[in-house]
């Protein structure tokens, strides 16, 4: 387990005050005096466990950036994916073919691992079942319902192509 | 004015359509990984579409920044923790069905291979 670090903290704490601020939204003194100790106390007990590595990444502008274009990616995946899926639910007898298929991928940070999986899991057809890693590279366990690739890197690229250079782009 | 109402039911309409699609697949789909896999429409497009709906007609018809900012952190709160619960229900399924009936098939299945389940 990390050490609690104040790089850390203040981060967290930023993030939690936003957050108070957003679902609160009303500027009096004692709504804004509440949040900030219910803040610094959360920030206290949970940045270790949130924060790893760099507590500033997300203060560089490329970084929003970047994760504001890797929504776009991601939405117009998730489009294509339920349009995929409405078809298979109404379109009577389509055949289903599930498969467990095991994914290299290159990202190596635990922020991009966790993005790109949770993302892998939102697309509906796609579930991410376990992340493995083997000689420095990690593999993906992933539970597909229409199986149509041969070998691992073909599904990879079938599965998470555009989302995994997304994903890069932000973390790593 | 009227555009953005259309534009609206529109968008509510979308978004009953694919919670539609999810619920019937949850009915129509042989085994457990597969329901889950169709139910997956439901809290993605299903609830962005009604969301953005709703995110407009706060802004547009009732003049709450308020309301419209809650919406817009619900639908994030729902897109984040989605995915961390159903992967654990995902394993945890597996991992179920392997150790009593093997009722889920899988053509090929790296997981079981490489877990010796």
């Amino acid at each position: 387990m990390q050490k609690t670090r104040l790089s850390a903290v203040l981060a967290t704490f930023i993030l939690c005050m936003v957050v108070w601020v957003l679902i609160t939204w009303s500027f009096t003194v004692q709504e804004l005096a509440a949040g900030v100790l219910v803040s610094i106390a959360t920030a206290l007990f949970s940045s270790r466990f949130f924060v790893h590595g760099d507590s500033y990444r997300f203060f560089n502008p490329a970084k929003i950036f970047s994760l504001l274009g890797y929504s776009v990616t991601f939405f117009v995946e998730l489009v294509k994916a339920n349009l995929d899926m409405a078809k298979r639910v109404y379109g009577g007898c389509k055949a289903v073919n599930p498969g467990i298929v095991k994914v290299p991928t290159e990202m190596k940070s635990d922020y991009g691992l966790a993005l790109l999986s949770d993302s892998i899991t939102l697309t509906p057809g796609t579930i991410t079942m376990d992340v493995a890693e083997e000689d420095g590279k990690n593999f993906l366990y992933v539970h597909w319902i229409d199986v149509t690739a041969e070998s691992g890197e073909q599904a990879g690229e079938a599965i998470k192509g555009a989302l995994e250079k997304g994903t890069r782009r932000v973390f790593d | 004015m009227i555009a953005v109402r259309i534009l609206i039911d529109v968008l509510v309409v979308i978004g009953l359509y694919f919670a539609l699609a999810g619920t019937l697949g949850i009915l129509k789909m042989p085994d457990t990984m597969c329901r889950m896999q169709a139910s997956t429409c439901i809290p993605t497009l299903g609830v962005l579409c009604v969301a953005i709906g709703g995110i407009l007609y706060a802004a547009c018809f009732l003049h709450s920044a308020d309301n419209a900012v809650k919406i817009a952190v619900v639908a994030l709160m729902i897109l984040f923790t989605n995915p961390i619960g159903s992967h654990v229900i995902a394993k945890g399924a597996y991992k179920a069905d392997r150790r009593g009936e093997k009722k889920i098939r899988l053509n090929p299945d790296d997981y079981g291979r490489d877990f010796n389940e």
